[in-house]
């Protein structure tokens, strides 16, 4: 098979800005972010309970959480496919094949990774840190911020994590998104059709992309860790 | 002298192992005070139940007069008692954001927080250190920004938990100094330590713990 000729259409598009193509690009990038920022307050707060205080069901929670991990993104597409189906008990809000419904699916698949990396995260803290907020005066939830800035590196890590995950996921996008062309089609979702039709310069402009992001992100992550990440 | 810190039937327990057992503490206020003692003798752990830090049976807590309930720790004692670290941990921040925290967490406004900055750099001698990352402090520094941290917010009780421990020479004197120049201010001073120099202060009442017991004091309220 000849790599050269679709490879060089790839670069073409991605330079003439082929409209399709940013569309595709565009919908990935602003389902993602919009995924990640509304589940990552919660995941936060939850990592910090996690690691600091104690209640009777928080190991079951933590390996509970863990296991989701290695959930198969195909049935967490399946799960919600069922809950917002016509039949399904969400069905009258017509969410099935929207952005909408993407967006949930990255929320569900980015939940355990951020939990989990922001857990280990704030368990690594030094205990100081804590008990010198609350002894200087600080409220509880003052001493909690203050805790999650000291291990900022390690919790924007989880941030940045679930982002990548969630932005090159497939499965669930495909089950939940319907592929729908200038709808619910993204980057992922784009490459397997396109892939499976033989129009490879598509695909190889949308994995072009997609490496971007993942190096991005890791150069995001380096710099956000300054000082404390990777020597 | 009027009573600062009384505290009646002190138990504390790991597992079935007692590790404080003290009858009757007092502090009276503006007295300064060394709890000396042999390592695992309980100190900082009596420090650490005073401050909020470690739960405890207590027949009774009074402060200044009023009786008090520690579970949860009320904020009147959070912001009247400062416990500072054998070891201090400085926020990965700035200096002066360390020193202004208990500040903002007090709704200071702005002027008279960078008014106490100020005055407690130059009491710490810190002002150079002031861009210095907290990090790439010295331990002496670290040790004397902490007692800065703690001082800018005028408590009426500081508790130090082996404030000399682990420093040079030079840093201990220095350290020493700032001790001894808060003892003889407005702030009652409880120090957790073994450091002879310490004890010798002028005015430092001592007592002894034991097995968390207080053994010995040579001065009473």
């Amino acid at each position: 098979m000849d790599l050269l000729e679709p490879t060089r259409q790839a670069f073409a598009l991605l330079i003439e800005g082929d409209p399709e193509l940013l569309g595709i690009i565009w919908l990935s990038a602003w389902t993602s972010t919009v995924a990640i920022v509304l589940i990552a307050p919660p995941c936060i707060a939850l990592a910090f309970v996690l690691a600091k205080k104690q209640f009777p069901a928080r190991r079951a929670v933590i390996v509970a959480t863990q296991a989701l991990l290695s959930f198969p993104t195909v049935v967490i597409g399946l799960i919600i496919y069922l809950l917002l189906s016509r039949r399904g008990p969400f069905g009258d809000w017509g969410l099935l094949f929207t952005p909408t419904a993407i967006i949930t699916g990255y929320m569900v698949i980015a939940f355990p990774i951020m939990v989990v990396f922001a857990v280990s995260a704030v368990q690594g803290a030094d205990q100081r840190v804590y008990e010198t907020a609350r002894c200087l005066g600080a409220a509880r939830l003052r001493a909690a911020l203050t805790t999650l800035w000291e291990v900022r590196f390690g919790v924007v890590a989880a941030v940045i994590n679930a982002f990548g995950r969630a932005i090159s996921e497939v499965g669930c996008a495909i089950m939940v998104g319907g592929n729908i062309d200038g709808l619910t089609r993204n980057m992922p979702t784009a490459i397997a059709l396109e892939t499976s039709k033989g129009d490879f310069a598509q695909g190889i402009a949308l994995g072009m992309v997609l490496i971007f992001v993942a190096l991005l992100v890791n150069v995001v992550l380096a710099w956000a860790q300054g000082e404390g990440g990777l020597k | 002298m009027s009573a600062l810190l009384e505290i009646r039937g002190l138990r504390k327990n790991f597992g079935e192992r007692t590790v404080i057992d003290i009858d009757e503490f007092r502090m009276a206020r503006g007295e300064s005070c060394v709890i000396a003692g042999s390592n695992g003798s309980g100190k900082t752990t009596l420090l650490r139940i005073i401050s909020g830090l470690e739960p405890a049976h207590i027949s009774e807590y009074r402060f200044d007069g009023r009786r008090e309930t520690l579970s949860p720790y009320p904020d009147r004692l959070r912001h009247a008692i400062v416990y500072v670290h054998q070891h201090p941990y400085l926020f990965h921040t700035t200096l002066r954001h360390n020193l202004e925290y208990g500040l903002k967490c007090r709704g200071l406004p702005a002027p008279e927080r960078a008014r106490r900055v100020a005055e407690a750099l130059e009491w710490s001698g810190l002002t150079e250190c002031l861009q210095t990352p907290p990090a790439k402090l010295s331990g002496g520094e670290k040790q004397r920004a902490a007692l800065a941290r703690a001082r800018v917010l005028e408590p009426d009780l500081l508790l130090l938990d082996e404030p000399t421990a682990n420093l040079d020479q030079t840093a201990r004197q220095h350290t020493i100094e700032l001790i001894s120049r808060l003892a003889g201010g407005r702030t009652s001073v409880l120090i957790a330590c073994h450091d002879q120099e310490l004890i010798r202060l002028p005015g430092m009442r001592v007592m002894r713990l034991e097995d968390g017991r207080l053994t010995r004091s040579n001065g009473a309220l």
